[in-house]
């Protein structure tokens, strides 16, 4: 990034650090904080995160803290207890309206508003425009869609939308990828030796683990609640390759197996990502999509998860194709240390620099992924608050200028800090 | 080379499959009803819609199998897939997940017609239209209720319905009535669940729908829209016309802009206009391509604003009978939106990397060399140079075409546009399983096909590449 100034020229390694500063041991850090763009970007991504973390506190149409008749009522850290179960909500907690209670004091959010709240007298007012609110503290900053619902409330929550999806399916997509592409550079096609009867009890393992953790579990899975039971599915399955590997082990050192396979770690894992390569993500997206019969984020969430992770997997594939052949790996080789141990104690922290690149860019992608999905009204929803939601409702008036402008505005602008902190990641990795 | 290519080409083949695979069990998975969504009529008459649900169903091959085997619990039995409405085999499915004991279940199951058939017999001898509606209405829901509660209450309000007629009635239909009681009551006494957790293996030969599907498709047959029964090959012939059009002129005019563009900030590198032209181009390789649509759309087709100087192609501009470009011509004003939505990605993604390309190889050795020899800047720069940074223009080009293909989607249906992407949202929200499949498999062809065009390309252009050595990457 040309354009923003930076502070200083990019400078050797040690040459000119002011004096009070802490080096990091690479250098890496600093140099990410010599590009401000970058540093602005994550300083935004921060705010943006705080955001989503307090929305409930930032946008809500409970106070926070009020005092009725001489009580005093924390109103949305009730709520939260109500949700999980650690408090009672008595009836007066319900029936209460909250922007009409006469308080003798009362802290309201900056936005006195919920994302679902529908304030019909106002419906599609401008913010500038006159609005027929009580004061100045309950104005439609960002003006209201047709049926009267707060456009900041709804950026607010949408932030933690967005947020949630790209944190959580960047995070499955970065296992994933992590794993595969580990295996796929460190161990090659025919450095992954495994004995028969581990490679068989692990198969074995795997298909009963999809059986009876999937397969069986379908009804429950359907017609529970669904984050739970596919944690309980996940966790059978998992379970199950624990037992495997850990009877596999005995076996081994029972029998003293000499023998073993040589698995194309490499060839599969590459396979898989041409496949995926071909599939146009967006067609694939969009029909996996539409396998939804309850709308949930969840969905979203492991559908992006699994289709984008083949961008990280590339990164370290490459990277530890260099470790391995490194001079360390070697010694901890001839120290006698596991394959394993050195795959994941010593080669794979030092090649996870360059996966921040491609995780970056893929948060940006995957906000924009979220936002098209709900922009098309798929996958998600339609209750939930989210930016591509929001800016689907312009179109139908085109008078409310702002329904357009905001959320537009939002994807805009955390795509852009994402692609900024990316460029900086990579730009501060190679010296 | 030749060698390459048929390497190359003979690893489609695996990779088609595979895709296949995706495809067809994405459809297996949906859990839209395609008969349902074939049939026009919803439900008038019960007996004729049965009759032509099942009609509909043998014409899509819905008696068959659907693979060549199927791994299930032993407590479902293979013929499972011969229940139809689909509706009823999912209540079968999800009883036998709840209890595991098929064969009560299917007694159960036909207990319910005979005691339906029962009930439409006498049905001139109920004492009012209101309560045989209400028992009829019981049993016709009963064979969608699974869970207990609503089984329950749909026997309960039958039994009360039967309860206000006359003894002589009620000693008529009660045996009927008392089975299916029973056989309910049956599947409670005789639990099967072990029967859950047992791993069977069905095999149903090549005569299934992925067998006869794959085989139509290697013939050429693509088979019909769900939806107005039109071949999916003329759906999608009549789309790609209006994709390819917006696309190509899309790429044409990004590649044509962008060339000078990036090569003039990397020529200018540092200056103020490269600063502002590359703010600018990175502005707009974040700008989400629907924002910017629906901006446009807003600010520049409404009146409201008094910039309406375009306007949305609508269904009333296209005559129908006229020829493509005809039709194309006649609606030009109204494509200069979407063709700038489509343009200006690429061109912010293919300038940058100009820009960079550029940039390295005037970094190189042989430039100064080319200076000091007294070479005009012009001969460096476009002799020189930009010669040497071609190259990720070439793989760019199998990168963006897909990535210019998936953009039109949201652009169509925005602009109204009837191309590939709009026909595939259609399918998608209306459950066209047909045509999506051949949409997903197209797509994925043409990627693989560009993919191997650009390594080719790069082959052709760079004769240090060794497309035989299997290290690259």
């Amino acid at each position: 990034m040309s354009i923003f100034k930076r502070k200083k020229k990019q400078t050797q390694d040690g040459a000119e650090i002011p004096s009070g500063h802490r080096v990091h041991s690479s250098g890496g850090w600093r140099r990410f904080c010599k590009n401000r763009a970058a540093l602005w970007s994550l300083r935004i991504l921060c705010f943006l995160l705080f955001i989503a973390v307090f929305a409930d506190f930032i946008a809500n149409d409970k106070p926070i803290y009020c005092r009725i008749e001489g009580q005093t009522y924390f109103p949305i850290l009730k709520a939260y207890g109500i949700k999980s179960g650690l408090a009672k909500g008595d009836e007066a907690y319900f029936r209460r309206e909250w922007q009409n209670e006469a308080y003798e004091a009362v802290i309201f959010p900056p936005i006195a508003y919920n994302p679902q709240q529908s304030d019909t007298p106002n419906s599609y007012v401008s913010p500038f425009g006159k609005q027929a609110v009580p004061s100045w503290r309950f104005r439609h900053w960002m003006g209201t869609d047709g049926i009267g619902r707060d456009i900041a409330a709804m950026m607010v929550h949408g932030t933690r939308t967005a947020m949630l999806v790209s944190v959580i399916s960047m995070g499955i997509a970065t296992l994933i990828g992590l794993l595969l592409g580990s295996l796929a550079g460190f161990f090659g096609d025919d450095r992954l030796r495994v004995s028969t009867p581990r490679l068989l009890l692990n198969l074995t393992a795997l298909a009963a683990g999809i059986f009876y953790g999937f397969g069986v579990r379908s009804f429950a899975i359907g017609e529970g609640a669904l984050a739970t039971e596919l944690i309980k599915s996940t966790s059978i399955l998992i379970a199950g390759l624990l037992i495997a590997n850990l009877i596999a082990g005995w076996i081994e050192k029972r029998f003293k197996f000499s023998d073993s396979i040589a698995i194309p770690a490499d060839m599969l894992v590459n396979r898989t990502i041409e496949i995926l390569y071909a599939i146009p993500t967006l067609v694939l997206l969009l029909s996996a999509a539409a396998l939804i019969q309850k709308p949930s984020i969840l969905y979203i969430m492991a559908i992006i998860g699994v289709l984008r992770w083949t961008g990280i997997a590339r990164y370290i594939r490459a990277e530890l194709l260099k470790i391995r052949s490194l001079e360390y790996v070697e010694a901890a080789r001839a120290m006698g240390l596991s394959e394993w141990r050195i795959l994941f104690r010593h080669a794979l922290p030092n090649g996870l620099a360059p996966v921040l690149v491609a995780i970056a860019f893929g948060m940006a992608n995957t906000v924009l992924l979220e936002a098209f999905l709900s922009f098309l009204g798929i996958g998600l929803p339609p209750e939930s608050a989210s930016w591509g939601n929001v800016l689907q409702n312009a179109r139908s008036y085109p008078q409310a200028w702002w329904v357009a402008l905001f959320p537009g505005l939002g994807i805009f602008i955390t795509i852009t800090i994402f692609n900024l902190i990316g460029e900086g990641v990579g730009e501060s990795i190679v010296p | 080379m030749l060698r390459h290519l048929l390497s190359r080409l003979l690893l489609f083949v695996p990779m088609l499959l595979v895709i296949s695979f995706i495809a067809f069990g994405l459809n297996q998975c949906s859990p839209g009803d395609p008969v349902e969504a074939a049939l026009e009529s919803s439900g008038v008459m019960p007996a004729a819609y049965l009759r032509e649900y099942r009609q509909k169903a043998a014409a899509l091959e819905l008696d068959k199998p659907p693979f060549y085997f199927a791994v299930t619990s032993a407590a479902y039995p293979d013929t499972l897939y011969k229940i139809i409405p689909q509706r009823n085999r999912e209540t079968a499915a999800a009883l036998i997940a709840q209890f595991g004991n098929w064969p009560e279940i299917s007694r159960y199951l036909k207990q319910q017609d005979i005691f339906k058939a029962k009930l439409e017999s006498i049905r001139k001898d109920f004492g009012s239209k209101d309560q045989f509606n209400t028992a009829f209405y019981a049993i016709e829901r009963l064979p969608q209720a699974y869970q207990t509660v609503s089984i329950q209450a749909g026997l309960d309000s039958i039994g009360f319905a039967l309860a206000q007629q006359n003894p002589a009635l009620q000693q008529v239909v009660s045996p009927e009535f008392e089975a299916l009681k029973q056989a309910y009551q049956q599947i409670f006494l005789k639990q099967s669940r072990w029967k859950l957790y047992l791993p069977a293996i069905h095999w149903h030969g090549s005569n299934n729908r992925y067998h006869r599907w794959l085989a139509s498709i290697l013939k050429g047959d693509f088979g019909k829209s769900l939806k107005d029964g039109r071949l999916v090959s003329t759906k999608i012939r009549e789309a790609v016309s209006w994709t390819l059009t917006l696309n190509i002129t899309a790429i044409l005019l990004a590649y044509l802009l962008s060339v000078p563009i990036g090569v003039y900030s990397a020529v200018h590198q540092g200056s103020k206009a490269d600063r502002i032209i590359s703010t600018i181009l990175f502005g707009l390789d974040s700008m989400p391509n629907f924002w910017m649509a629906s901006l446009l759309i807003i600010f520049f087709t409404t009146p409201d604003y008094g910039m309406d100087f375009f306007r949305v192609l609508g269904p009333l501009s296209l005559p129908s009978d006229a020829g493509f470009w005809e039709r194309f011509l006649s609606a030009l004003a109204e494509i200069i939106l979407p063709v700038f939505c489509l343009t200006y990605g690429a061109l912010a993604y293919i300038s940058r990397q100009v820009r960079a390309s550029t940039i390295t190889a005037l970094q190189q050795d042989y430039i100064r060399t080319a200076r000091a020899k007294g070479l005009s800047s012009r001969q460096v720069v476009w002799k020189h140079a930009f010669r040497n940074a071609l190259f990720p223009l070439i793989t760019m080009f199998a990168s963006v075409f897909p990535a210019a293909l998936a953009g039109s989607v949201v652009i169509e249906h925005i602009f109204n546009i009837p191309g590939m992407g709009q026909l595939l949202i259609k399918s998608i929200q209306g459950d066209d399983w047909p045509v999506i499949y051949t949409i997903l498999m197209l797509a994925s062809l043409l990627t693989m096909v560009g993919i191997l065009i650009a390594d080719l390309l790069y082959a052709v252009a760079d004769p240090r590449v060794d497309l035989n050595n299997k290290n690259r990457n």
